[in-house]
């Protein structure tokens, strides 16, 4: 075990694209945790997805050994945290297994929503904060005045902040020596009984789920009995170790201020639970860490199979998944038109993207996915409270007393040229204005409430549009609110088709009515007759288009008897065929479930 | 009686492809070559191609034979009357084989005419096209539309009693009138066979390039004009057989008629195609490397495929579907050992819609809007057999 007093425990924060995975890499180079030849970008990121995205999905740790001016030898622990407001619970329990933050800001961009958002995550957590201004070899780059408005702004000293370039490897000196400097020792009793935070955790098909923890008291090793205190799960501890870019390090005990990883032949994340303390069966804490709430997904879509007969390989990939990611949610579902299916649960949008993509990459499905829905609040007149996720199971509005939808704080920060276009795009979403400050001479912070309805579709898409790039958001939850809301049913040849109808507010009802119309009649190849489409609200139809009949498909020459390119056109369009859904009569391609989803592109 | 000899020999059509053209049109995509360099080695190839094949097929009786291309009568009576020649050479011929030939109007000469009048070509495929010179040279037609009437003139002088004529629809800024008019200017020919093609812009061809600057009737106005064709042709006294033939009585080309009703075909010269021995191929799309290929015995044959039982119960809709003589049910299943029910099921649909008629015989055949829409109708009911399983055969004791 590593003595209290040469342990440094930190993440680093910063909005997206300011540079953390960057300046994580660096700090692994600079300790030569991995040889320059494996070094790839995004070290910390090992998910495919995350290196093209160029963003951290899951939280993930490494140990340094550092030496530093003073020839002492450091553990640094690094935390690579979600950098995404999808993962904020995820992102504050990995902050709690720190005493230091790292704060990365892009000295041309400035502070934006999410440093905001991060750092006072960090500051709750009880984190000392240390700015390091990054970028600084591009020629935008303002690092003085960047400076003052992290002092301005969050209210830290920054002046000495290290000025950096993780890109081109200038200053990353400065910011270890910062880090032994400035990050305090962790303090902990390794006598104590146990106390660890599970920040994250893994599942490895050969060693079960590798948790990754912070001992906050106590000692653990190998043979242990330990319990999950939130669970209540129970497992003999296999092994005990570090984490490093290359692997894991087994190592005898972890004590007390230290990070590392538990294995204890663990069968399913759903046991070991991001802010859960494991502790030991006999003789444990009697309290668990604070912070721990279980997870709970906002958003949810049906997700369905395209070809209605790899339903089971649907089920068994969301079954893998699951295993890894305990904040998604699925249970069996089906529809009229779509057969079976589940409805998923994500903690947001872009959580939501992710798992639809690993579900088509990583397990080759090809899937239509339906609209992304909150969950709204149903009261009815028998006085039953139903929490609805499935706008099939939205009631009759005749049995309804009251209907809520979330709420959501949301925070815009954009250079106050664009704080026209915010407030029309804000309003546009239904959101309540409540206040505006200016951060500094340039920019501007608008504080909005507003239904999280309105900001799953496509809020970011909209913001980055209208702010050319510049806008950034925040939001938070803060409770459910009364609404006037409709359920909006589509109508293919006169057919509901189920899977396409969603619950919306009644005044944007006649609008995107008459949206989802054209781009369903855009998307619906012609057929052998004309078919209506239709949007209706209980009965009524509130918008229509025709999708004219099919009038001429034919290949008029088979020349010289040559019918080999005329056998493999209608073999392509038969194949085309059977990977069509059919409503009723109306032969459906997955494209017109997306282009529904993307209603507000244009 | 040795038991390998039988009683009647396979009936066999020959396909040549001469793949040679004064100029090329600015719609084609078949595979033909401006330069006239080469023709004397052609010759020479698809000669001694013959000869090798007519040892392969001395069970079939060939009866008939089509010269395609390209520009067949580029070749000229003598080189056209040397093929003929060594197929009859190589091949048992029947003397009432239907021998064509195609031709554009500004190819055809008396010399060339009184020559394979002489050799026994009895049928003549004539590219007009349309009546409209404007189009004509839009297309990139060598020949006018008075030269087109001249040249059936001297086709029937020199004795031809069977005359197609091939003419396109859709054309660059074309009206419904317009069609009518080309329509009732070549009946007034009264060529015995005519063939309606809808103007395809084919990626690749100068056309291609052109067509964003240029009015192209869309599909609506191409099926309105092709359904008018129909009509118009019927009262002439023209009666569909297939999605793009129409004939006097007794006129089919018997020809084409093996590529929609599965018989035996073998084609010669670059790019042609065959069906023979339960194979399909086809020769390579290169003169040079045809003639190399021949001269040097070596591989001219591409895209070898063994078609499979299933696959032909496939080819049966697909191409009998072309014709108005449409399918027939106990042939199907007795043929492919597969259940019509499924397919008669789907094609009760398609007879709701207009698409389809069953005669009092028990046939299906589509009807012109149902031609119009072959390709979707034929995909769904190949989809359809896809999922039939094969009928249990019947033990025999």
């Amino acid at each position: 075990m590593t003595d209290l007093s040469k342990i440094r425990n930190f993440s680093i924060i910063a909005h997206i694209d300011h540079g953390k995975s960057t300046l994580a890499d660096r700090l692994l180079e600079a300790c030569n945790a991995v040889e320059s030849r494996q070094m790839e970008q995004q070290m910390l990121d090992s998910m495919d997805l995350e290196r093209e995205r160029g963003i951290t999905i899951k939280a993930t740790a490494a140990t340094l050994k550092y030496q530093a001016d003073d020839g002492e030898v450091y553990s640094l622990n690094l935390i690579d945290t979600p950098g995404h407001v999808d993962f904020n619970y995820e992102v504050s329990r990995s902050l709690a297994a720190c005493e230091g933050a790292v704060l990365v800001v892009d000295a041309s961009q400035g502070v934006e929503a999410q440093t905001l958002a991060n750092t006072y995550l960090a500051i709750d957590a009880g984190l000392e904060v240390l700015p390091v201004i990054n970028k600084i070899d591009l020629p935008a780059a303002r690092p003085a005045e960047v400076k003052s408005e992290v002092e301005d702004i969050i209210g830290i000293p920054a002046q000495d902040a290290p000025e950096i370039s993780a890109k081109n490897g200038i200053n990353i000196h400065d910011v270890l020596e910062m880090i032994v400097r400035d990050v305090p020792a962790p303090t902990g009793d390794r006598s104590a009984p146990l106390q660890a935070l599970i920040f994250d955790s893994q599942y490895d098909p050969y060693r079960g789920v590798i948790v990754y923890t912070r001992i906050k008291a106590g000692t653990v090793k190998a043979g242990m009995d330990i319990r999950m205190m939130a669970t209540g799960a129970a497992y003999k501890v296999v092994e005990v170790g570090t984490m490093s870019p290359m692997g894991l390090i087994p190592a005898d005990a972890l004590g007390a201020g230290e990070v590392g990883y538990i294995t204890a032949s663990i069968k399913t994340v759903a046991d070991t639970q991001v802010g859960d303390t494991v502790t030991t069966v006999e003789n444990g804490a009697t309290e668990p860490l604070p912070g721990y709430r279980p997870v709970q997904p906002m958003v949810f879509s049906g997700v369905y199979p395209a070809d209605g007969a790899k339903y089971q390989d649907l089920r068994e990939a969301l079954e893998k998944l699951k295993l890894n990611d305990a904040s998604m949610s699925y249970e069996l579902e089906s529809s009229i038109a779509l057969g079976f299916g589940f409805r998923c649960g994500f903690l947001g949008l872009l959580h939501m993207e992710i798992i639809q993509e690993r579900l088509e990459r990583e397990y080759n499905l090809d899937l239509i996915t339906t609209a992304p829905n909150v969950v709204y609040r149903v009261t009815k007149n028998t006085g039953e409270v139903i929490m609805v996720a499935n706008p099939l199971d939205y009631p009759d509005p005749i049995e309804i007393q009251l209907a809520e939808e979330p709420f959501v704080k949301l925070n815009l920060i954009a250079p106050q040229e664009y704080v026209g276009n915010m407030m029309e795009l804000a309003q546009q979403r239904r959101g309540e204005f409540k206040d505006m400050v200016y951060l500094d001479a340039n920019r501007v912070e608008l504080h909005y409430e507003m239904p999280l309805n309105e900001i799953i579709y496509d809020f970011f898409d909209a913001l980055k549009s209208r702010t050319r790039g510049y806008g950034s958001l925040d939001y938070e939850l803060i409770g459910y609110r009364p609404s006037r809301l409709v359920k909006l049913d589509i109508l293919l040849n006169g057919d509901i088709v189920d899977a396409l109808s969603f619950i919306l507010f009644a005044d944007n009802a006649y609008p995107r009515a008459r949206k989802i119309c054209e781009k369903l009649k855009e998307n619906i190849p012609r057929a052998q007759f004309e078919i209506p489409v239709q949007a209706a609200i209980g009965g009524k139809i509130i918008a229509r288009e025709t999708i004219k009949a099919l009038r001429k498909d034919v290949l008029a020459k088979c020349y010289g008897g040559d019918i080999t390119r005329k056998k493999k056109l209608l073999e392509k369009q038969k194949e085309g065929k059977k990977r069509m859904r059919t409503f009723g009569t109306v032969a459906v391609p997955s494209e017109a479930f997306m282009a529904v989803l993307k209603l507000d592109e244009d | 009686m040795p038991i390998f000899a039988r009683k009647h020999k396979t009936p066999l059509g020959i396909y040549v492809h001469v793949p040679f053209c004064r100029s090329k049109c600015s719609y084609c995509d078949f595979y033909s070559l401006c330069d006239a360099k080469l023709q004397d080695e052609y010759l020479d190839a698809v000669c001694a191609h013959i000869r090798e094949a007519g040892e392969a097929a001395s069970l079939h009786i060939v009866d008939t034979i089509y010269f395609g291309g390209g520009t067949p009568s580029i070749l000229g009576g003598e080189g056209l009357s040397l093929i003929l020649s060594t197929i009859r050479k190589h091949f048992d011929v029947t003397s009432d084989a239907e021998i064509t030939f195609e031709a554009n109007p500004d190819s055809i000469t008396d010399r060339l005419l009184r020559r394979l009048r002489s050799e026994g070509f009895n049928r003549v495929s004539l590219g007009i096209q349309t009546d409209n010179d404007e189009l004509l040279s839009q297309l990139g037609r060598p020949h006018d539309y008075q030269q087109a009437v001249e040249a059936v003139r001297k086709i029937r002088r020199h004795g031809f009693k069977n005359l197609s004529v091939d003419l396109m629809y859709g054309l660059p800024g074309q009206t419904i009138q317009d069609w009518i008019h080309a329509l009732a200017n070549i009946t007034k020919l009264d060529p015995e066979h005519i063939s309606c093609y809808g103007l395809r812009i084919e990626p690749g061809t100068p056309l291609y390039k052109q067509a964003s600057a240029l009015t192209i009737p869309d599909d609506d106005l191409q099926a309105d004009m092709y359904l008018s064709a129909i009509s118009f042709l019927k009262d002439k006294g023209y009666r569909q057989y297939e999605i793009s033939n129409f004939c006097k009585k007794g006129n089919t080309s018997r020809h084409n008629r093996k590529y929609w009703e599965m018989g035996e075909y073998l084609g010669f010269g670059p790019a042609a195609a065959s069906d023979f021995g339960g194979q399909r191929f086809s020769v390579v799309k290169d003169l040079r490397r045809y003639i190399a290929g021949i001269q040097e015995q070596g591989q001219v044959l591409t895209g070898v495929e063994n078609v499979s039982f299933r696959e032909r119960a496939g080819e049966y809709l697909m191409l009998q579907l072309r014709t108005v003589s449409g399918i027939d049910p106990r042939e199907y299943e007795k043929r492919y050992m597969l259940p019509f029910g499924p397919l008669e099921e789907k094609l009760e649909v398609f007879r709701s819609r207009g698409f389809a008629v069953k005669t009092y015989d028990g046939r299906w055949h589509l009807t012109g809007e149902g031609f119009l829409l072959s390709n979707d109708i034929i995909s769904d009911l190949l989809a359809i057999q896809d999922e039939c399983k094969p009928i249990a055969k019947r033990k025999s004791n």
